[in-house]
């Protein structure tokens, strides 16, 4: 079946954009471009930074969808392609690495005096500042791992690593970040 | 067994888990912003193609004056190996060669 909710499908679509159609392509950004968005996000530094992935992105695969075979899903591809891409971004401001003051922040175990939202908030902009302290590989492990929710399978799917190394990273970061609240509460 | 440390890593990814970040700010005009980068590029590409034609006729005008001066100007040949194989000393040249003459 091709169509479902009158919307036609992404094969039809792909279709359309080889045929030359760029306002198919327009259909495709926007139909996966929350997607896209909601996994870069974890990965950029600000506004600007995540729009650049986001482009990024959507022109690797404009420019690579005559490579697409539609053996998987277009959204597993378009995941893989937006992992590699953040991953990209990671590797590039590796040098900026340790330049953010982890201390600007502290979180506490008894913060229970302030909302949700805000601990939330706080709990975010820590997690932020201690991941930018790991490894580009291990940064994107644990980040899919622990706040996207994806299986260790899942991740060596995205990633191309194997399972066995994924795990490895996983807790290479994890171990990371222990240390890093440690240091924070010896302080 | 899971340390302190452990917990409170757990609770810090439970609190980021639970606030999704707003994207939706960002998300506007994305598309005129994508597209207006993806011509820019397509544009520049055409530019350089066409200049790479448009110096094709330079090229070839550049390799018949090579080729006319080369035979205009033909130097004398040396006793190279090639030219020992032209004249038919060949049988000479290759035993020396073979010799290290």
């Amino acid at each position: 079946m091709n169509v479902i909710n009158n919307e036609p499908s992404d094969e039809i679509v792909i279709q359309d954009i080889r045929a030359g159609n760029t306002e198919a392509f327009v259909q495709l950004v926007r139909k996966y471009k929350r997607k896209v968005f909601g996994l870069a996000a974890r990965f950029s530094r600000d506004a600007d930074d995540l729009d650049d992935i986001c482009q990024d992105v959507f022109i690797k695969i404009y420019e690579n969808l005559g490579n697409f075979r539609g053996d998987a899903p277009f959204e597993h591809w378009l995941s893989r392609i937006t992992i590699r891409t953040c991953y990209d971004a990671l590797r590039s401001r590796k040098k900026e690495k340790g330049n953010v003051p982890l201390e600007s922040i502290h979180y506490s175990l008894e913060d229970s005096a302030i909302g949700i939202n805000q601990a939330a908030e706080v709990a975010l902009n820590f997690l932020e500042l201690a991941l930018a302290q790991l490894r580009p590989e291990d940064r994107l492990v644990i980040t899919l791992l622990e706040l996207e929710e994806k299986s260790i399978r899942e991740i060596a799917e995205m990633t191309g690593w194997s399972q066995a190394n994924v795990k490895v990273r996983a807790f290479r970061a994890r171990k990371k970040l222990k240390q890093l609240l440690e240091k924070q509460y010896e302080k | 067994m899971k340390s302190e440390y452990d917990e409170l890593l757990d609770r810090l990814f439970l609190a980021a888990r639970s606030k999704k970040p707003d994207t939706a700010a960002i998300e506007e005009h994305f598309e005129t912003r994508l597209m207006a980068r993806i011509e820019e590029q397509q544009s520049k590409q055409q530019l350089w193609f066409a200049w790479s034609w448009r110096l094709v006729p330079w090229f070839a005008t550049i390799v018949v004056i090579v080729g006319i001066v080369s035979v205009i100007y033909d130097p004398l040949r040396s006793s190279d190996l090639f030219t020992a194989f032209d004249n038919g000393h060949e049988e000479y040249m290759t035993t020396s060669l073979i010799a290290g003459d």
